[in-house]
C-alpha cells in the first residue's frame, strides 16, 4: 500500500461501497412499487464499485482504476438514458408502471 | 501505437455511422429499411474478410488483443450478426415497416461482441459486454406498439444491469486485490502468490456469476424465457448467437489465461452451473406450448453442454467448445428463421399447436424444422452430433464421469421434446397453411437446413480451426 | 485515525452555526409575524398571471427527453478534460482518437436533430 488514503485506510472506502451495493441489490429485489426506483439502485450498485475503484487505485498507486470510472460513468449515464427510454415505451403500452404490472408473461 | 491491430473494429464503426447517417437524412416518404439492411450485410462481410487477413498481435496498452482464438470467435460473432441482419429484411412490427435502425443497432451490438472477443483488459471485457448489451436492451422493446416486446426489453434491461452491475463489482475486487486489471499481468501475479486472497476469489464469483447471466446459465436463467418470448423474432436469433458465442468468447479467455493458475478451484463451480443448465434445461422445457419459449430452455440446455468443455480445462474441451458453438450459431438462426416463418394472415403465431400438420401443408419447411429438432438434439449425422461427441469427449478425458452421465440423460430427455414437435408436424391433424414465406427467410431456413445436415462436410476444416484457436488460447 | 476526525471540526462547527441561524430565522418569523393566510397569497407564485393548477403535477415527457439528452453530450464531455491535460503525452494518436470520439457523437447529435428530438412540437 504506497498511500494511505488520508489516514483512514482502504477498510472504511470498502465498508461503505459494500453498504452501498447491498442497498442496491435489495433495492431491486424487495422493491414492490416503481420501476424508477429499480433504476437508481442499479446506479447505487455502479457506484459502489466505482467507488471501490477509485479507493484501490489510490491505495495500488495505479491510475488505471480512475480511468476505468470515467467510462463506467459514462456507461451508467447511457444506460440510465435506454432504461428511461424503455420504461416510457413501456408505459405508453401498459399505462403503469408499477413492478407488480409486469406481469404479461409468465411459465 | 499502430491502428491495424483494430482495423476491422474501425472499419464496422465507421460503416455503422455511415449507415445511421445514411437512413436518417432520407426524405420522410421513403423508407431506408431494406438499403440500411442491405448496407449492413455488406459492412460485415467486409468485415469478416478483414477479420480473417488482420495480423496477430496486442497493443493500446494491453487492452487489446488480436489473436487466432479471437479471430475465430469474430468471424462467428459476424456470421451471427449477418444471418440475423438477413432475416430482419422480412420483418415487420405490430404497426408494420420495419425502420432501419434495427439493423443498424446489430451493428453496433456486434461491434461489442467483437471487443469481447479480443479483450486483454478487464476494462475492454466491461465496455464491449455493455456496448453489445446496451443495444440488446433496445432491440428487445424495438417493437413500441407491442406489450409484450417492451416487457421483454425492460425484464432484459432490469436483469442484464443488475448482472453487469455484479460483474462490475467482481472486476472492482479482482483490480484491487490483484493489483492490476491487465489479463497477463494477473496471471503472472497469481503464479507468483501461489494461490488467491478471499478478496480475489469472491471477485472471481461475481465476474463468472455476471458472464453466466449473459449465457442464460442456470442459476442466472431466469430472464430467458420471457425475453424470448417478448422480443421480435429476428432479434431473439440474434441474441441466441452472437452475444453468446462473445460472452463465451470471454468466459474461456479470463478462465484460461489470468485465472488459469486457480483452475482446481473454479473447475468445480462451472461444473455446478453446467449440470444445472442441462438438467433445469431439459425438465423446464417439457411442459411448454409456447416454441419461442421452448427455444429458450433449450437454448439454457445447450450453454450447459457447452460449458462442459470448459469444466475440462484442457486444450481439446475448448475445441470442442469452440465446434458446439459454432453448430448452434447454425441450427438456431435456422430455427428462427422457421419461427419466422409462422405467420397466418400477417400476424406471428408461437403457438406448438399451430405446427401441426405442417408435413402436408409446407413440406419444404416441415422438413427444414425437423433437420434442426435433430440436430439439437444431437442425431449423427446432423451438425449437433459433432458438437456434443466433442464436448462429451473432452469431458471423458478430463475424467470427468459423472457429468457425462448427466449429460448423457439430459440429452435423452430433450429427445422428447425436440421428438415431440416433429411428431406434430407430421403425424397431428393439419392447421390452416401460413403465408407464403418472404425470400429471405426461405432462403435462411433452406441454407441452414443445408449447413446443419451435410455439416459433416465442413467438419474437417472447422475442427482444425477451433483447434488453432484453442491452442493460441492455452498454448 | 483521530486526527481525520479531529481535522473535520470546523465542518461539524459550521453546520451547528447554519442550522442554528436558519432555525432562528425560521422560528422567529413564525412566532414574531402575523399569520393570515388567504386563497390568493398560499397559491403558486407564477409570474403575472394567476396560477392555472397544482404546481405538483405530472411532467411532460417531453421533459425527460430533453434531459437524456442533455446527460449523454453532458457526460461524453468527461473525457475531453483528462485528454485535454495530457494532450502533450498523447501525441498524434490521442488527438486523432479524441477526433473520432467527437466526431461520433456530432454523428450521434445529426441523428436526434434529423429525427426531430430537439423540436418541442
Amino acid at each position: 500500500m504506497t498511500h494511505d488514503l488520508g489516514g483512514v485506510g482502504l477498510g472504511p472506502y470498502l465498508t461503505v461501497s459494500a453498504i452501498l451495493l447491498v442497498l442496491g441489490v435489495f433495492g431491486i429485489f424487495l422493491n414492490r412499487k416503481n420501476i424508477i426506483i429499480i433504476l437508481m439502485s442499479m446506479e447505487l450498485i455502479l457506484l459502489s464499485a466505482n467507488l471501490n475503484f477509485v479507493a484501490f487505485s489510490s491505495a495500488l498507486g495505479d491510475l488505471s482504476g480512475q480511468v476505468f470510472t470515467l467510462f463506467v460513468l459514462t456507461i451508467a449515464a447511457a444506460e440510465a438514458a435506454i432504461g428511461l427510454a424503455i420504461v416510457t415505451v413501456f408505459f405508453r403500452n401498459r399505462g403503469s408502471i408499477q413492478v407488480e404490472d409486469v406481469t404479461m408473461m409468465k411459465g | 501505437m499502430n491502428w491495424i491491430i483494430a482495423f476491422p473494429e474501425l472499419v464496422l464503426t465507421l460503416c455503422g455511422l455511415v449507415i445511421l447517417t445514411v437512413g436518417v437524412v432520407q426524405k420522410k416518404s421513403t423508407n431506408p429499411f431494406a438499403a440500411c439492411s442491405m448496407l449492413t450485410i455488406a459492412a460485415f462481410a467486409i468485415t469478416g474478410f478483414l477479420v480473417t487477413v488482420s495480423p496477430d498481435g496486442s497493443g493500446y496498452e494491453h487492452v487489446f488483443v488480436n489473436d487466432g482464438f479471437a479471430r475465430f470467435m469474430k468471424v462467428l460473432s459476424l456470421i451471427g450478426g449477418a444471418l440475423a441482419t438477413i432475416m430482419t429484411l422480412s420483418y415487420r412490427g405490430t404497426s408494420g415497416g420495419g425502420r432501419f435502425e434495427l439493423p443498424v443497432l446489430i451493428l453496433f451490438s456486434t461491434i461489442g461482441t467483437m471487443l469481447m472477443a479480443s479483450s486483454d483488459n478487464m476494462m475492454t471485457l466491461f465496455v464491449g459486454l455493455e456496448l453489445s448489451s446496451l443495444a440488446i436492451y433496445i432491440l428487445c422493446a424495438f417493437d413500441r406498439d407491442s406489450v409484450v416486446s417492451s416487457e421483454s426489453g425492460l425484464k432484459y434491461f432490469i436483469l442484464g444491469s443488475l448482472a453487469s452491475g455484479l460483474l462490475l463489482y467482481g472486476i472492482s475486487l479482482t483490480y484491487g486485490y490483484g493489483g492490476t486489471m491487465e489479463y497477463g499481468a494477473i496471471r503472472t501475479v497469481l503464479i507468483q502468490s501461489g494461490g488467491a486472497s478471499l478478496g480475489l476469489m469472491l471477485g472471481i464469483v461475481f465476474l463468472i456469476a455476471g458472464l453466466a447471466f449473459k449465457l442464460s446459465a442456470v442459476p442466472f436463467h431466469m430472464w430467458t424465457p420471457d425475453v424470448y418470448q417478448g422480443a421480435p423474432t429476428p432479434v431473439t436469433a440474434y441474441l441466441a448467437g452472437a452475444p453468446k458465442i462473445a460472452t463465451f468468447a470471454l468466459i474461456l479467455r479470463i478462465m484460461a489465461g489470468p485465472f488459469g493458475a486457480l483452475a482446481p478451484q473454479w473447475q468445480l463451480l462451472i461444473e455446478m452451473i453446467s449440470v444445472l443448465s442441462m438438467v433445469f434445461g431439459s425438465l423446464a422445457a417439457i411442459p411448454q406450448t409456447n416454441i419461442k419459449r421452448l427455444m429458450a430452455y433449450s437454448s439454457i440446455g445447450h450453454m450447459g453442454y457447452a460449458l462442459m468443455g470448459l469444466a475440462a480445462a484442457t486444450p481439446g474441451g475448448i475445441r470442442g467448445t469452440l465446434v458446439y458453438l459454432t453448430t448452434y450459431l447454425f441450427m438456431n438462426v435456422g430455427v428462427f428463421a422457421g419461427i419466422a416463418a409462422m405467420r397466418r394472415k400477417g400476424h406471428e403465431t408461437t403457438d406448438i399447436a399451430d405446427l401441426s400438420g405442417l408435413g402436408r401443408t409446407s413440406p419444404g419447411l416441415a422438413l427444414m424444422m425437423a433437420i434442426f429438432m435433430f440436430s439439437m438434439l444431437g442425431m449423427p449425422p446432423t451438425a449437433g452430433f459433432f458438437g456434443k461427441l466433442m464436448v462429451f469427449s473432452a469431458a471423458y478425458g478430463a475424467g470427468l464421469y459423472g457429468l457425462l452421465a448427466i449429460g448423457a440423460i439430459t440429452s435423452a430427455i430433450g429427445a422428447y421434446y425436440y421428438l415431440r414437435i416433429v411428431k406434430v408436424m407430421y403425424f397431428d391433424a393439419s392447421a390452416p397453411a401460413f403465408d407464403t414465406r418472404s425470400p429471405s427467410l426461405a432462403f435462411l431456413s433452406v441454407s441452414m437446413g443445408i449447413v446443419t445436415a451435410l455439416f459433416v462436410l465442413v467438419l474437417g476444416p472447422v475442427t482444425s480451426a477451433a483447434q488453432a484457436a484453442a491452442s493460441a488460447l492455452i498454448g | 485515525m483521530h486526527d481525520v476526525i479531529a481535522s473535520y471540526f470546523p465542518v461539524l462547527v459550521f453546520g451547528v452555526i447554519a442550522v442554528g441561524i436558519a432555525g432562528a430565522m425560521l422560528g422567529g418569523s413564525l412566532l414574531a409575524g402575523h399569520q393570515k393566510p388567504y386563497a390568493e397569497k398560499t397559491s403558486a407564485y407564477e409570474c403575472g398571471f394567476e396560477a392555472f393548477d397544482d404546481a405538483r403535477r405530472r411532467f411532460d415527457v417531453r421533459f425527460y427527453l430533453v434531459a437524456i439528452l442533455f446527460i449523454i453530450f453532458d457526460l461524453e464531455v468527461a473525457f475531453l478534460f483528462p485528454w485535454a491535460v495530457s494532450l502533450s503525452h498523447v501525441g498524434l494518436f490521442g488527438f486523432l482518437s479524441m477526433l473520432g470520439f467527437l466526431g461520433m457523437l456530432t454523428v450521434g447529435f445529426i441523428y436526434e436533430w434529423c429525427k426531430g428530438a430537439l423540436d418541442w412540437d
